[in-house]
């Protein structure tokens, strides 16, 4: 078999890890000289690196006490997500009569996107009483369609004699899924914990309408609030972002290897 | 996770992982961190002032200005002892600028100080110089 020299391909994926690096690096580096995005020429080493922007950021708004409710908020999130997924997952697993308008029902919901239902989750939420409070902020994001998608993907490629004989042991629906299934659907987990968890702390609509007081606020508001505040201060507001963005992308650095597993798990058979 | 990984204790393969270990050095720092703000934020800002010609300056006044929102605000003045040094103890900002003045022997010019965190005790290096003109 004929080896070809993989530099090529390695030259190419450099490239393409600068392009989609540069901007990051272009964020990282303001945050840390202040240099203004349109000086010309444009530095690529950072002229006097200093902290204090983000010493600025801290000072500017209550930065701490945003991040606690983005915290809550997504942790709540998370945990939501991985129960409630992983039974939704489970049971598409399962034949059941109408198992295909279920299956086309939440295809169909995919395509709609939340601005289009802000309204009745507003109504329901307020109907609840949980508007102005974390459960409330966290509810209309206790499941996702795409995780439990994820869910069922990694479900099916287990060998279903393993639940026949876990029936036979004398397990229940329930301890199935979580002594069986999701052991061996750790990938799945990490997925739906990745996601869930970035898409709760990206998320800047929903907070916005079902926040009231400023106590209550997560990070994308405060992000909001920094600007009209200090929309001259290029340096604070992309430490500000810095801010924003590590705890995600600490989460993905740390959980990377299981997440690629499960966005392909499922993708071939056999 | 390899055969290795499941021979080893469970408490370890539990404790022992990244998802434990990098949240627990961040706590860690954090912790750190804290300690040492509560131990260095009494808010104290200590410095000189000399003339033209390297000499302390006695009875300068030296103002403390605080950023406030847009612009730098006085938020306290002091005067130098004997020996040039003078010292402000409440200062509550992590942004500010002092500068020194004295009828007759001329004025320094403002010097911006950023600080790790509000209130932190912090030493001049070097000392408000005054000059005629300034």
């Amino acid at each position: 078999m004929r080896k070809y020299p993989r530099w090529p391909i390695h030259l190419a994926l450099v490239a393409t890890c600068f392009v989609m690096l540069v901007p990051f690096y272009w964020v990282l580096k303001t945050s840390i000289s202040g240099e203004n995005i349109f000086s010309y020429p444009p530095s690529i080493i950072p002229r006097h690196p200093n902290p204090f922007y983000y010493v600025d950021v801290w000072y500017a708004i209550p930065f701490a006490r945003f991040f606690l409710n983005s915290v809550i908020v997504s942790v709540m999130t998370v945990i939501a997500n991985v129960v409630l997924n992983a039974m939704a997952g489970y049971s598409l697993t399962q034949g059941f009569r109408g198992k295909t308008v279920v299956l086309m029902l939440f295809l169909s919901c995919m395509m709609i996107p939340f601005q289009t239902t802000i309204i009745p989750a507003y109504l329901i939420t307020g109907k609840l009483g949980l508007l102005d409070s974390y459960l409330g902020l966290a509810l209309p994001m206790f499941s996702t369609i795409i995780c439990i998608f994820v869910f069922k993907a990694s479900f099916d490629a287990i060998p279903h004699s393993l639940i026949d004989a876990a029936r036979i042991d004398g397990l229940s629906e329930w301890k199935i899924i979580w002594k069986v299934m999701i052991p061996l659907a750790k990938s799945a987990m990490a997925t739906n914990v990745i996601l869930s968890f970035i898409w709760s702390w990206n998320n800047f609509m929903w907070p916005l309408i079902a926040t009231r007081s400023a106590d209550m606020q997560t990070l994308p508001l405060g992000l909001a609030r920094f600007l009209s505040y200090q929309e001259d201060s290029t340096g604070a507001l992309y430490a500000f972002c810095i801010m924003v963005l590590a705890p995600g992308i600490l989460l993905f650095l740390l959980a990377q290897k299981e997440f690629v597993q499960g966005l392909t798990s499922g993708a071939a058979k056999g | 996770m390899n055969d290795e990984d499941f021979a080893r204790p469970k408490w370890r393969r539990w404790l022992l992982n990244r998802f434990v270990l990098v949240p627990a050095v961040l706590v860690l720092v954090t912790i750190g961190w804290n300690l040492w703000v509560v131990t260095h934020d009494h808010g104290i800002i200590r410095g000189r002032v000399v003339d033209a010609a390297g000499a302390p300056v006695e009875g300068a006044e030296v103002k403390l200005w605080v950023f406030n929102f847009a612009t730098f605000v006085v938020k306290a003045s002091t005067t130098t002892k004997p020996d040039g040094s003078f010292e402000f103890a409440n200062n509550p900002s992590h942004n500010i600028q002092v500068s020194a003045d004295k009828p007759g022997e001329g004025r320094s010019a403002r010097v911006p100080i950023r600080l790790y965190f509000a209130s932190e005790d912090f030493a001049l290096k070097e000392p408000l110089r005054l000059a005629n003109g300034s």
